[in-house]
């Protein structure tokens, strides 16, 4: 019922659902660091300056594992076991655990409804993984005419990202992101190397990729095709 | 605004109780002013200055100094509580004062509390604010748990954050106690209470993991009882936006160090304005309803009648 603290899985400590996007990871990661600072006023008295170093550490700790994702598929599956393990003398049904679907939405940040699913788990008693999703294209939103520049800039800091955030979590340099987002084509490397980024990006992103990608890429053979003339 | 439609939210009658450890942190307006935005949705509200021994409620409304107030009901000078309600300016606002009382009404006995408890349930209201006092004393803390809901008002600032936590956590055991009988399981809850205890005990968990080891069953009540027991959080006098998330930390702390759920019920956002209105004896929803902290009032009362809590939304 009631866990220790340092009974928490990763998701619990981050408050998130277990089948929380990495964006939602790296919000929820940036907001509970925030929380269990040292100095946090919010836990004054709460907690001992040790105690909330040890947390920040485990939130630290948390937040690695999570948002890489190999990392994150073995500590799934070892939590998994866990349960198992401990299931075992209980019931053995399993609930089947249904992944949500996050729905994107290109609206402005005050009416961002998109975060809805990072907060704070109210039922945190049904903490278990769920099985790996299958690899499923998250619906594009129709509100996105078009995939320029400027709007993947827009839509990557209505998530909260800056372009090292998205360089971490893609490993493609930013300097490239950021050619992306000026449009900078000339600077751009050559075309197939520019579709797997933007493919990347996109999904970092939360976005369709193949939408992205055809948008973008469109952009750019008509730049380079009219600097030939 | 708030609309029409929430207004047949609920027809049973609630007992809010509103607290929050320190002194000074706006609970007497906070509630006065629920009271208002209450009244105006046509809800039959009934307040009472439960801060024994240092009321105010009344001068929050900008009421002069009433004839009759709870201490005449607690000394029995007159026989139901209904004669001790007054009438406010307010249509469905009336108000049980507890001003210019007898000296040693701050500490009412138990029979008296009792007495008083059990009138409250019997009146004919929509919805009874409980507006207590500082501090954790025994009487505060009963009242608090008597109610419903209890509604803790707390400031951004290190010294009300601190209140509130011990508010908790004494409001916390108190309710532990009422529930265990067994007298060797009550000498525990005491001793824990001690933050320097000798057993280690620093926080409810490890206190229901000690009374599992003793006896089983009644760990697994007080873990029930944990459960149940949900405060509601005011974050009053907002300046900037990380005082607003100070809400959701200490939402956050409280479920990782109780394993409470407090629920956010909103914000109050800072503004002269609440000064003037004290300093004009005027109530801050009359005198202007259309200021910052009036409408953060508004959105709570909506909060608490649909039974919600503020989103992380509002951070983005």
């Amino acid at each position: 019922m009631i866990k220790k603290i340092i009974n928490l899985n990763y998701y619990e400590l981050l408050e998130v659902s277990p089948a929380a996007t990495k964006q939602e990871i790296h919000k929820a990661y940036e907001r509970i660091r925030r929380v269990y600072e040292p100095n946090s006023i919010a836990l004054y008295s709460l907690f001992t300056p040790e105690e909330s170093a040890a947390m920040q550490q485990r939130i630290e700790e948390a937040y690695r594992t999570l948002v890489y994702e190999d990392n994150r598929k073995r500590y799934d599956a070892s939590l998994r076991a866990r349960n198992r393990l401990e299931g075992e003398s209980a019931p053995p049904l399993q609930p089947k655990f249904q992944p949500q679907v996050v729905q994107p939405a290109f609206s402005l940040p005050s009416e961002n409804r998109y975060l809805g699913s990072a907060a704070p788990a109210s039922q945190p008693l049904k903490q278990v993984p769920p099985e790996p999703p299958q690899e499923k294209a998250t619906p594009v939103d129709n509100l996105i005419a078009e995939f320029t520049g400027p709007a993947i800039k827009i839509l990557r800091e209505q998530r909260g990202f800056t372009i090292r955030n998205i360089a971490d979590i893609t490993k493609v340099g930013s300097r490239y992101l950021e050619y992306i987002e000026t449009e900078s084509f000339n600077k751009l490397p050559q075309r197939p190397y520019l579709r797997g980024f933007l493919a990347i990006y996109a999904k970092a992103l939360g976005c369709n990729p193949e939408r992205m990608v055809s948008d973008f890429i469109k952009r750019y053979d008509a730049a380079v095709s009219q600097k030939q003339k | 605004m708030i609309d029409t439609t929430l207004q047949d939210a609920l027809r049973k009658k609630e007992i809010w109780a509103i607290g929050g450890g320190k002194g000074g942190i706006g609970k007497s307006i906070i509630t006065g002013n629920i009271g208002i935005y209450l009244a105006r949705l046509k809800k039959k509200v009934l307040m009472v200055d439960a801060d024994l021994g240092g009321a105010n409620l009344h001068t929050t409304l900008g009421i002069d100094v009433p004839n009759v107030t709870l201490s005449d009901f607690l000394n029995r000078r007159v026989d139901t509580i209904q004669d001790v309600i007054i009438k406010t300016s307010i249509p469905n606002l009336s108000l049980i004062s507890g001003a210019q009382d007898f000296l040693d009404a701050a500490n009412p006995n138990f029979a008296q509390k009792t007495r008083l408890l059990r009138h409250l349930e019997t009146l004919d209201a929509d919805y009874i604010l409980l507006d207590l006092g500082a501090g954790t004393s025994f009487n505060i803390l009963d009242f608090f748990l008597f109610s419903d809901y209890g509604i803790l008002v707390v400031l951004p600032e290190p010294t009300a954050i601190e209140n509130t936590y011990r508010f908790i956590k004494s409001a916390f055991y108190r309710r532990f106690k009422r529930v265990v009988t067994n007298q060797g399981i009550r000498d525990l809850i005491d001793a824990a209470m001690d933050q320097k205890n000798s057993m280690g005990i620093r926080t409810p968990y490890e206190l229901i993991e000690h009374v599992k080891q003793m006896e089983q069953e009644v760990g697994e009540i007080l873990e029930l009882e944990v459960l149940k027991f949900k405060p509601k959080l005011i974050v009053n006098q907002v300046r900037t936006k990380n005082d607003i998330q100070i809400g959701f930390a200490m939402k956050s702390a409280c479920q990782k160090y109780f394993g409470i759920d407090l629920e956010y019920l909103g914000y109050v956002e800072y503004d002269d304005c609440v000064w003037q209105s004290i300093r004009s004896k005027r109530p801050l929803a009359v005198e202007y309803p259309y200021s910052r902290p009036s409408r953060c009032i508004e959105r709570i009362v909506h909060n608490l009648l649909k039974k919600e809590q503020l989103s992380l939304n509002v951070l983005y």
